[in-house]
């Protein structure tokens, strides 16, 4: 259901302001979502000042010289730092991103905002419970089905065929997409979302796959496909620049031209 | 979402209230905002066509409502919706149809120029409407 506002135990109220660090020259201002389950009360927003000579040139190296230097308890997932594992996804300045990749250099101007994934149960500070997330990927079963019998080596395919998958494997389940998107936000119960959507054109467009018929009956339904609303949020944050929105419209076509 | 809201005592992540707007998104809402803004014209168009049906009194009186500067605001407003839901409505065929369109850069300078195209189109029309 939409709800615009946040409920009341969401609400986030005005935190703690951590010392400057000394002597810096180059300082920016952070603003973190903190919560704890541990401490009573909503979450709230700290602020830290960062020695921007001094930390890096990622958001995810602002994040390590919070931890490292001035408040050791800010919990946030990273893994790869590279932009492979998805860990580091989070709300960034407003928009969703993952922020081992987010050069300071890409930052607007003003106070920097970080929270986490967007319409999401919090776990901690930046850790949202991807859960549902999850169980949405497996529904459209991201694996190779087929009945012809199993070749002796592998399953070939052709260049030209290998090439549709193009923009589609490269999906490193940050979730961004899905979090950024208003329709997932208000229906993420009932609606895939673009993450899995994604994966879903993937599958359906593979030439080995054999169960094309079967993955579109899975997706026939008011809600799991046809939420999309062409709002674009998924293709403006990707991080990989993929574009479900495409994806999503192309599995719109694949479901009338089955019925025509 | 993964928890029910009463086993659930998690805060929800924040969502509209940390959100920058894209082009986008401000277009896809406009759309609808535009398209629902639309239904209520549709009876404005119904209460001009009653009250010519009815005769020059009561024709007199919706004039009078339309050259009025709430008539006139309401008149503008309504073009606008008409000229912006028709060009993003254009867009959501080429969208649906032959499927172009989809790169973030190209979708956000069409919501741009979506939004130009209602206002210019709708000033143009005023201003015809003046001249006339």
């Amino acid at each position: 259901m939409v709800q615009l506002t946040l409920p009341q135990n969401s609400k986030v109220q005005k935190g703690k302001t951590w010392p400057k660090p000394q002597g810096a020259k180059n300082l920016r201002e952070f603003r973190i979502y903190r919560y704890s389950p541990e401490e009573k009360g909503n979450p709230r927003w700290d602020t830290y000042w960062v020695d921007m000579d001094k930390a890096g040139t990622m958001i995810l190296d602002v994040l390590f010289y919070i931890k490292n230097t001035i408040d050791p308890t800010l919990a946030f997932r990273r893994s790869c730092r590279e932009g492979v594992c998805g860990s580091c996804a989070m709300n960034i300045a407003g928009r969703n991103t993952i922020a081992c990749t987010k050069g300071f250099d890409e930052l607007p101007g003003g106070v920097i905002s970080i929270s986490p994934l967007p319409h999401l149960p919090v776990i901690r500070d930046l850790i949202p419970d991807l859960t549902n997330f999850y169980a949405q990927h497996a529904y459209v079963q991201p694996f190779l089905k087929t009945d012809s019998p199993t070749p002796e080596k592998e399953w070939r395919q052709s260049e030209e065929d290998r090439a549709q998958l193009d923009g589609l494997y490269e999906c490193i389940l940050c979730a961004s997409c899905s979090t950024s998107c208003p329709s997932y936000w208000w229906n993420g119960d009932k609606y895939l979302g673009p993450a899995a959507l994604l994966q879903a054109y993937r599958w359906l467009i593979d030439s080995r796959d054999e169960a094309t018929g079967e993955r579109l009956d899975d997706l026939e339904d008011p809600f799991k496909l046809y939420r999309c609303h062409t709002i674009m949020n998924c293709a403006q944050v990707c991080p990989k620049g993929l574009n479900p929105a495409q994806a999503i419209a192309k599995i719109k076509h694949m479901m009338v031209e089955r019925v025509s | 979402m993964s928890g029910t809201p009463k086993a659930d005592s998690r805060p929800l992540s924040p969502h509209l209230q940390v959100w920058r707007f894209h082009a986008t998104m401000l277009a896809s809402i406009t759309h609808r905002i535009t398209g629902v803004g639309l239904y209520f014209g549709t009876l404005l168009i119904t209460a001009w066509l009653v009250a010519l049906a009815s005769g020059p009194d009561a024709y007199a009186v919706v004039e009078m409502v339309a050259f009025s500067i709430p008539g006139q605001l309401i008149l503008f407003l309504w073009a606008v919706a008409i000229l912006y839901h028709f060009a993003n409505g254009i867009r959501h065929l080429v969208w649906d149809g032959p499927g172009l369109g989809f790169s973030p850069k190209v979708a956000s300078q069409i919501s741009i120029f979506n939004y130009a195209f209602a206002i210019v189109g709708a000033v143009a029309l005023m201003a015809a409407a003046v001249l006339s």
